[in-house]
């Protein structure tokens, strides 16, 4: 776990791109889920930003 | 006077440079062999995405071309995520996605697992099973309505026979309770032998050694199975997970073809979904919104779909 | 035959290929169904039970390539006599035939739009991928993910602005049109699937022919080209299954001249009702010749799901 925040820290790729990677997950989960419809209205915004935070921290070193 | 000095450094230099010279440079080999995909690809892609962002932004209506288009922010996007009609076929989408991910696993790995023992034959079968995948999902979605067509369907003929139900009493694409069912049955049938073969892969790459060790130290078969195989055939096994998943988020033409949305709409996925909105009722800036909502899912799926690849590459 | 601890038994090999051979039989049952359905007479094909052993008839087929349409019994009395098993056939029930069907038309265009959009997404895929393979690309990995990430956009989502700028260009229902649209999806497939072949071209024998005397164009057509020529076939045919099969585009961007077969196909219809032999029969030469190419690409078809990817 402090590995995960050092590397976070640092700007390393492999943490920050588990991070979007957790957040596209939880968007698509938010998306798709049949139980409440607030989770739904957020889940576009949950998604891009994801999406957005996979392709600048893939260019991070490893 | 240029062209002399290339000359006269073609002369001087050794034979192998002088070719480089005579020849295009690699750098500009490379981008002439390139540019043509790249361009195509914006023509046919970029540029249709970021006129689907921009009609997203405005109330524009393909069959009312004289009307005013105007420019209405995020409302459309406000619209579609609030609108429980849309959640409901998303949730459509996720029953389909589940349990066909499901299904398809479990049967996907058994049928690797056992083709792996490597019987006589196995190769034959292997391709037998994989042509159901091949083919055209709507010629074969189409012709899966006849097998489902109640007293006279080969499919109720085969579930009566196996259960002693009259065929004629159950319609598997007629009724709102079954109708998810027969989609998901369909899908399983086609794409089983996808996973199956990404499966077998995988344990094809495990080296007989380990079991051997394995069998030295006295573990259980049981044991290997949790600890040797099914960690090792992981990374395949998800790759095969989320290739499905963004194959049967977007999934169309099967499905359309099989029960058209209905009955009703609990076979509305969000492709049919999408189709409705922007192809019959025409209400194209709504739809764009919505095409970019599933544009952004996909990309992010696919990201994390190519990253699943990356890792299996390596092995 | 080789012998280690951890081969399996003689019983277990026989148990995996029972159940196995099993699930293939059930599995390709609906597969044997559409072929036997297509040469059944339309009482045989909604017979209650279903029919197995039946008649062999090809009526199915006659419909499909074949419009038909109903006169009184006194005019068909006063016909000279058919002339031909098809006439025959039709004439049982009240009919003549006036003319082909459209379905000859929608297979060319499948043929059309398939071998043309699969020659040009090889062709630029192969060179691309060549350049992936060999040269430094600036931005080399972002680039590939960007054209693999237009395969995976949803079809219906791109059809949008694909249907205003096509109907803007006059592209809409063209053969043009669908297959520079096929080949853009294509493209992604043909770039990645060709780079892993090429990939395993060892990089010797360019720089051989380079000392040879060769240019780089040289060498990539006299060297590179016949050593991937099996990767670039599979290529191939993997792109020609997929323009084959493909409906979505094809429902939503043509309606006539240029409408592939997967969309005709379901749209078949007889006298009162679905004429299910005709469209058996209409699905039967549609699926047989991609049952052809898979058995001939079985030794590929793990490569070309993955895109290249997973190898064996």
């Amino acid at each position: 776990m402090t590995n995960f925040i050092k590397g976070l820290l640092r700007l390393r790729r492999g943490p920050w791109e588990m991070l979007a990677t957790i957040l596209i997950a939880l968007g698509v989960f938010m998306l798709m889920q049949p139980f409440a419809l607030v989770l739904f209205t957020y889940s576009f915004i949950v998604t891009l930003i994801g999406t957005v935070m996979f392709i600048i921290v893939s260019h991070f070193p490893e | 006077m240029p062209d002399k000095l290339a000359k006269r450094a073609a002369l001087a230099t050794p034979p192998k440079l002088a070719h480089k010279i005579r020849g295009l440079s690699d750098r500009a080999i490379a981008w002439i062999f390139i540019a043509p995909t790249i361009f195509l690809l914006l023509a046919v892609n970029i540029f249709p995405l970021i006129w689907t962002i921009r009609l997203s932004l405005t109330n524009f209506r393909t069959n009312r071309p004289n009307n005013a288009v105007e420019f209405v922010g995020i409302e459309n996007y406000r619209k579609i995520l609030t609108d429980a009609d849309t959640w409901t076929s998303l949730q459509a989408t996720a029953h389909f996605l589940i349990w066909t991910i499901v299904l398809q696993v479990l049967i996907g790995f058994t049928l690797a697992y056992l083709i792996n023992k490597k019987f006589r034959g196995n190769d034959l079968w292997t391709t037998l099973i994989v042509l159901p995948m091949m083919l055209s999902p709507a010629v074969v979605g189409n012709f899966w309505t006849f097998l489902y067509q109640p007293q006279i369907g080969l499919f109720n003929y085969f579930i009566s026979f196996l259960t002693g139900a009259d065929p004629a009493s159950f319609s598997m694409i007629g009724e709102v309770a079954l109708a998810p069912w027969a989609i998901v049955i369909v899908d399983t049938w086609m794409w089983t032998p996808f996973v199956m073969l990404i499966c077998l892969a995988g344990l094809r790459s495990i080296p007989s050694s380990i079991y051997e060790a394995a069998e030295c130290d006295r573990a259980s078969k049981w044991r290997q199975f949790w600890t040797i195989t099914l960690p090792m055939a992981l990374p395949f096994l998800m790759l095969a997970v989320l290739f499905r998943g963004i194959e049967n988020f977007k999934m169309f033409d099967l499905v359309v073809q099989l029960t058209g949305g209905g009955p009703g709409s609990t076979t509305q996925l969000t492709s049919i979904d999408l189709k409705r909105e922007a192809f019959e009722k025409w209400r194209t800036g709504y739809a764009s919104a919505y095409a970019v909502i599933l544009f952004v899912t996909v990309f992010g799926l696919a990201s994390i779909y190519v990253k699943a690849l990356n890792k299996v590459k390596d092995r | 035959m080789s012998f280690s601890i951890t081969e399996p038994s003689n019983r277990q090999k026989w148990i995996a290929g029972v159940l196995v051979i099993a699930y293939a039989l059930i599995t390709l049952m609906p597969l044997a169904w559409i072929i036997a359905t297509g040469f059944k007479t339309p009482a045989d094909a909604i017979a209650y039970p279903p029919k197995v052993i039946f008649e062999p008839s090809l009526e199915g087929y006659v419909n499909l390539f074949t419009s038909r349409s109903r006169v009184t019994p006194e005019d068909l009395a006063a016909l000279p006599p058919p002339e031909t098993f098809y006439d025959q056939i039709v004439r049982q029930y009240d009919m003549v035939i006036t003319g082909p069907s459209k379905y000859g038309e929608r297979f060319v265009n499948s043929i059309i739009i398939g071998f043309g959009s699969t020659f040009l997404s090889v062709f630029l895929g192969t060179i691309a991928a060549y350049a992936f393979s060999r040269f430094k690309v600036p931005l080399k990995d972002d680039l590939l993910f960007f054209i693999l990430s237009t395969r995976m956009m949803p079809p219906i989502a791109v059809a949008i602005p694909i249907f205003l700028m096509y109907r803007q260009l006059g592209l809409s229902d063209t053969h043009l049109g669908m297959i520079l649209l096929y080949t853009a999806v294509n493209l992604s497939l043909s770039v990645w699937l060709l780079k892993g072949f090429i990939d395993e071209i060892p990089i010797e024998y360019e720089e051989a022919a380079l000392i040879d005397g060769y240019t780089r164009f040289q060498a990539f057509y006299k060297v590179v080209l016949p050593q991937a020529a099996t990767g670039i076939a599979s290529t191939a045919i993997f792109c020609l299954i997929f323009a084959w099969n493909e409906y979505a585009f094809a429902v939503l961007l043509t309606s006539g001249t240029a409408q592939t077969a997967p969309p005709f196909i379901p749209t078949i219809i007889g006298a009162g009702g679905k004429d299910w032999p005709a469209v058996a029969a209409g699905a039967t030469l549609f699926l047989l010749p991609i049952m052809v190419f898979t058995i001939l690409l079985r030794k590929h078809l793990l490569r070309g799901i993955t895109f290249g990817a997973v190898r064996k």
